[in-house]
């Protein structure tokens, strides 16, 4: 099993970083393109609703990110400790609506539940855990 | 990411090169939104230099959409990646955007 783990702080700017350490990691896991664009949509999903949503003071907060991988699957661990949310619960938008009628927004949790083949989530100790998993080399 | 408007005789063309994502949305936004305040009757969005988008950048294409149906004009996307047009599938969107394969398609239909 290989493991890296990365650690980002809870502002929009470190998107731009979660971008470049995925092209690294993709590199050095010999990850296709598509799959690299796929793990940094679902990270900037999660990570803009912890940033924006999961912080209740104005401190700074680090939210840990652990990639694992094995021959046939790769595992994200989000740990944050911002207020407990299960993005699990949200209910998926409608997509039969006409565009008049779709509503503005709603789509992250929804995105990272197509893209990834698991997304479980825990509260352990005052912390958030989301885990995605995906299935590879298929 | 870089936007640029070129407006001829009937329509707009907007061309949206690099990634749309959670930290530059607001200016794609911004930009588009003048595209529509211009009184734009059609607008052709070029997304075959667009090789990233998120939900935050999807949002605005849906906000553009409502604005120009408000509106009673058009709004076109074309050339959009193989990956973005996953995104486009996955939300529902391929089927309220008007798409074409390029900007000449596009223009004229």
């Amino acid at each position: 099993m290989k493991c890296k783990t990365l650690f980002v702080k809870n502002q929009i700017a470190e998107l731009i970083h979660v971008a470049d350490y995925l092209e690294e990691l993709g590199e050095e896991w010999e990850f296709s393109i598509p799959l690299v664009f796929s793990l940094n949509l679902v990270l900037e999903e999660a990570l803009t609703n912890i940033i924006l949503y999961g912080f209740e003071d104005q401190s700074e907060h680090q939210i840990e990110i652990d990639f694992k991988k094995s021959d046939d699957k790769l595992f994200i661990t989000l740990i944050d400790d911002g207020i407990a949310y299960d993005p699990t619960l949200k209910a998926d938008p409608d997509l039969s609506l006409s565009a008049e009628d779709r509503p503005i927004g709603g789509l992250g949790v929804f995105l990272i539940k197509k893209i990834m083949d698991q997304v479980v989530y825990n509260r352990n100790e005052n912390k958030n855990l989301l885990i995605l998993t995906k299935n590879i080399n298929l | 990411m870089n936007v640029t408007v070129l407006k001829s005789e009937g329509y707009t063309l907007v061309s949206v090169e690099g990634r749309v994502d959670s930290t530059n949305a607001g200016e794609f936004e911004k930009s588009m939104l003048e595209v529509v305040a211009d009184g734009a009757t059609k607008i052709v969005l070029d997304c075959s230099e667009l090789n990233y988008i998120s939900s935050t950048g999807l949002r605005i294409f849906l906000i553009v959409q409502k604005k120009m149906m408000a509106n009673k004009g058009q709004f076109c996307l074309c050339g959009l990646q193989a990956g973005i047009k996953e995104i486009f599938d996955i939300s529902g969107f391929s089927s309220i955007f008007k798409m074409f394969p390029d900007k000449e398609s596009a223009i004229n239909g």
